[in-house]
C-alpha cells in the first residue's frame, strides 16, 4: 500500500519528529510504499521528507497518515484531498495556557483545536498515545481509534550518583500548561525544611514571557535554587537523571509525557500532578497528587527523600512501567494498530 | 542518596499508602495550620506580581478570557510566505522593531493594566453580590403569595371604572379578575410564566414580563390606573422613586395608582431577615406618593391576614 506521511515539523529532537520517522521506518518494514511529507524539515533530514506543498499534484497515495500534533497548513491541505485519511495524534496544547502569556500562540492553538474537529470528522479511523488522548478524538465523533504509546528511544539507566544537596529535576519545555511555577512554589516550601534542596529545569522555553515571570518569581522565593538549563545535549539530559533526587511533573496538561517515562526508567522516585494523562502514563508507580498546592508537594518529595523503603518502592514500579513504554513492544502495539486499519482500508 | 532496601509489602501498595497518607496528612494540617495557607498565599502573590492578568488562576469568565487576549498586541509579524516575499517582509521588520517593540511594549501595559483593573472591579462586584445574596436567599423563603379575595375587592372598589388597568405583579390573576369581570379593560404582568398559567386558562390578559420594564414602556395616558403588588415588596427606596416616575408618566396627568403591600414591621422574623428587599410600610408608600404629586391615602382592608391597608393615590 502506497502511504503518503504528514507531519507539521520534522526535527530528530523533537519527540514528534522521532516518533514520525520511526513509524515511517515501521510502515516501510511492514512492506508499505511510503514518502513523507512535511511542513519544514530540519536540515539533517533533508533526505528523509519533500515539502507538502510538493504533494499537491501527486495523488498516488492510497491513504494519507497525518501525525496530529499542532495547527498547521499540512492540516488544511489534508482536509482538501480525496484519500482516506488517517491520524496519530499526540494533543494540543489548550489555548488557555497561553492566552495570557502570548496571545497569539494561544490564536494558534484554537485554530489547530478547529482543525482538529475537522480532521476527526474526515479521518477513517487514528492511533492515539493515550487512552487519554483517544477519549479526545472519540469525544469529537471519530469511532474508530487505536491506542498505541510514542515511540521514543530511551536512554540507558544512568548511574545513581550518591550525595550532594536534594535536587528536584523537571524535564520539559517551559510552556504554562507544564506549571513550572508550581514547581518553583513546591521547592519554595520544601526549602523550609531543606534549605539546601534545589530545582533543575530542563527544557527550552516557549514564551520568553513565561520564562521571564519563572526566573523573577524563583529569584523571589527560592533565591539562587532554581537552575534553568534550557536545552541540554542528549548526554546530559541522561546524566540529569541520575543526579538527581526525586523527578516532579506539576503539568496540567500533558498528553503523553515521554521524559516522565525516561526518569521511571532510570529509576528516579516520580512525584505528579493527578492531571490529564499524567495518572495514566505513571500509573501505580509514582505519588499521583490531586490538585496539590505546595505544601502538599513538598511533603511529598520530603517523604521520598526521607523513606528509604518508599524510594526503593517508586524505583522498583517505576522501572516496570517503563519497561511497558520499551520500544520493541511500543513498535509491536503501533505495528498491529496501523496494521489493522490498513488492512481495512486495502 | 544512597540506593535504598526493598519495601517489606508490595511495592504499588506502599505507594498508595504513602500517598493516601500524605493528602490525608496535608489536609489535617492545612485545616489546623493557619500558618500553612498564610505562607501559600504570600507564594502566590509573588507569582500574581510577576505574572500577566489571568495567569494566577483567576481565569473563567469568558468575557474577561477574551479581554485578556484582546489586550495584547504581538509585535512579531509572521513571515510565512514565499521565500522572495519572507525576505522582504524579514528587511521590513528589522527596520522598524525597535520602534515597535517600544511603542507596542507601552500599549501592552496599559492593556494590562485596564485588564488587571477590571479584574479585580469583577473580584469586588462578586464580593458585594456574595454580600448581599439576594438570588441565594430567595430560595429560602416563599414568594410573595397573591392577594385574597379581600383585598381584591378593596383594590377593585378604588379603581376607576373606565378605561385600562394595569396590574404587576400579577401573579394567577386575583387583583384582575374583579375588574375583568365588570367588562372594564385590564391586563397583568408577571416575571413567572409559570405563575400565570392559572389565570391565563382562565380567560384573563396575564403576560409574561417585567412589570417595571412593561410601565416604562407603556405609551403615555394609555393607563387610567396602576396596580402594584407584590414586586414591589422587594424594591429599595431608590428603585420605588424611579419606579413612581414611570407611574406618573404612564398616568400622563390623570389616574390612580393602588399599591398592596404587607408592612414590613407585620412581617415574621424569618422573612423580615431573609427578604431581598426590606419593603416599605404603606404609610411611607403614601408619603412617597404624596412628595410625587399624587393626593394619597391608606384604605383599610377586611378580612385578609397578611393585608391590612391598601394605598391609594389619585392624579389630576
Amino acid at each position: 500500500m502506497r502511504v503518503h506521511h504528514f507531519t507539521a515539523t520534522l526535527s530528530p529532537r523533537d519527540a514528534v519528529g522521532y516518533h514520525t520517522l520511526a513509524v515511517d521506518d515501521l510502515l516501510r518494514d511492514m512492506g508499505h510504499d511510503t514518502t513523507l511529507y512535511a511542513q519544514s524539515i530540519h536540515p539533517d533530514l533533508a533526505s528523509r521528507a519533500r515539502d507538502y506543498r510538493d504533494h499537491a499534484g501527486d495523488p498516488a497515495a492510497d491513504v494519507l497518515l497525518y501525525q496530529a500534533s499542532t495547527g498547521s497548513p499540512v492540516a488544511d491541505h489534508l482536509l482538501g484531498r480525496p484519500e482516506p485519511l488517517v491520524l496519530d495524534y499526540h494533543n494540543l496544547t489548550p489555548a488557555e495556557a497561553f492566552d495570557p502569556w502570548e496571545p497569539h500562540i494561544g490564536a494558534e492553538l484554537d485554530a489547530g483545536r478547529r482543525q482538529l474537529a475537522r480532521l476527526a470528522r474526515r479521518a477513517v479511523a487514528a492511533v492515539a498515545d493515550s487512552q487519554f488522548n483517544a477519549d479526545e478524538l472519540i469525544a469529537l465523533g471519530l469511532d474508530d481509534v487505536r491506542v498505541a504509546p510514542v515511540l521514543f528511544d530511551p536512554p540507558d539507566p544512568p548511574d545513581r550518583a550518591a550525595g550532594g544537596p536534594p535536587t528536584l529535576l523537571f524535564v520539559g519545555r517551559l510552556a504554562p500548561n507544564k506549571r513550572q511555577q508550581d514547581l518553583i512554589a513546591a521547592l519554595a516550601e520544601l526549602r523550609r525544611h531543606r534549605p539546601e534542596a534545589r530545582l533543575t529545569l530542563i527544557g527550552a522555553p516557549s514564551s520568553a514571557r513565561y520564562e521571564d515571570a519563572l526566573r523573577a518569581f524563583a529569584e523571589s522565593v527560592a533565591p539562587g535554587a532554581v537552575e534553568f538549563a534550557g536545552s541540554v545535549p542528549y548526554a546530559d539530559l541522561v546524566a540529569s537523571y541520575g543526579t538527581a533526587d526525586v523527578f516532579v511533573c506539576l503539568s496540567e496538561h500533558e498528553g503523553f509525557c515521554v521524559p516522565v517515562i525516561e526518569a521511571m526508567g532510570a529509576g528516579l522516585p516520580v512525584v505528579a500532578r493527578a492531571a490529564a494523562v499524567l495518572p495514566e502514563t505513571v500509573g501505580d508507580a509514582g505519588l499521583l497528587l490531586s490538585d496539590p498546592g505546595p505544601s502538599e508537594v513538598a511533603a511529598a518529595i520530603d517523604q521520598v527523600l526521607d523513606d528509604p523503603h518508599l524510594r526503593a518502592a517508586m524505583a522498583e514500579r517505576g522501572r516496570i512501567r517503563a519497561a511497558t513504554f520499551a520500544p520493541e513492544r511500543a513498535a509491536q502495539i503501533m505495528r498491529r494498530a496501523l496494521g489493522s486499519i490498513l488492512e481495512a482500508l486495502a | 542518596m544512597t540506593e535504598p532496601t526493598a519495601p517489606a509489602e508490595d511495592a504499588a501498595a506502599y505507594i498508595a499508602r504513602v500517598r493516601a497518607e500524605i493528602e490525608a496528612d496535608a489536609e489535617r494540617r492545612r485545616r489546623q495550620e493557619p500558618e500553612i495557607q498564610r505562607r501559600e498565599r504570600e507564594i502566590e502573590r509573588a507569582w500574581i506580581d510577576v505574572a500577566p492578568p489571568g495567569a494566577a488562576g483567576e481565569q473563567g469568565e469568558l468575557l474577561l478570557d477574551r479581554a485578556d487576549r484582546l489586550s495584547m498586541i504581538d509585535v512579531d509579524a509572521p513571515l510565512g510566505a514565499k521565500p522572495g516575499v519572507r525576505h522582504v517582509k524579514g528587511t521590513i521588520r528589522k527596520a522598524t522593531y525597535w520602534y515597535l517593540r517600544y511603542v507596542t511594549d507601552q500599549i501592552n501595559a496599559l492593556s494590562n493594566v485596564l485588564v488587571r483593573l477590571v479584574r479585580r472591579m469583577d473580584e469586588r462586584l462578586d464580593g458585594v453580590e456574595a454580600a448581599v445574596g439576594t438570588g441565594a436567599l430567595d430560595a429560602l423563603i416563599d414568594p410573595v403569595a397573591e392577594p385574597g379575595q379581600a383585598v381584591a375587592e378593596a383594590v377593585a372598589a378604588v379603581v376607576p371604572t373606565d378605561g385600562t388597568v394595569f396590574v404587576g405583579a400579577a401573579r394567577a390573576g386575583a387583583l384582575v379578575a374583579p375588574i375583568h369581570a365588570r367588562g372594564q379593560g385590564v391586563h397583568g404582568v408577571d416575571r413567572d410564566p409559570i405563575a400565570i398559567l392559572p389565570g391565563v386558562r382562565g380567560g384573563l390578559d396575564l403576560r409574561s414580563g417585567d412589570p417595571v420594564e412593561h410601565l416604562a414602556s407603556s405609551e403615555p395616558g394609555s393607563l387610567t390606573a396602576i396596580v402594584l403588588a407584590g414586586f414591589v415588596e422587594d424594591l429599595g427606596p431608590t428603585a420605588v422613586w424611579t419606579l413612581l416616575g414611570d407611574v406618573t408618566a404612564a398616568l400622563d396627568g390623570t389616574g390612580t395608582v393602588v399599591v398592596v403591600t404587607t408592612d414590613p414591621a407585620d412581617r415574621d422574623p424569618v422573612e423580615r431577615d431573609l427578604r431581598a428587599g426590606r419593603g416599605l410600610a404603606p404609610a411611607t408608600w403614601a408619603h412617597l406618593l404624596e412628595r410625587a404629586g399624587f393626593a394619597a391615602e391608606t384604605v383599610a382592608v377586611d378580612g385578609d391576614d397578611r393585608i391590612d391597608t391598601i394605598v391609594v393615590g389619585r392624579l389630576g
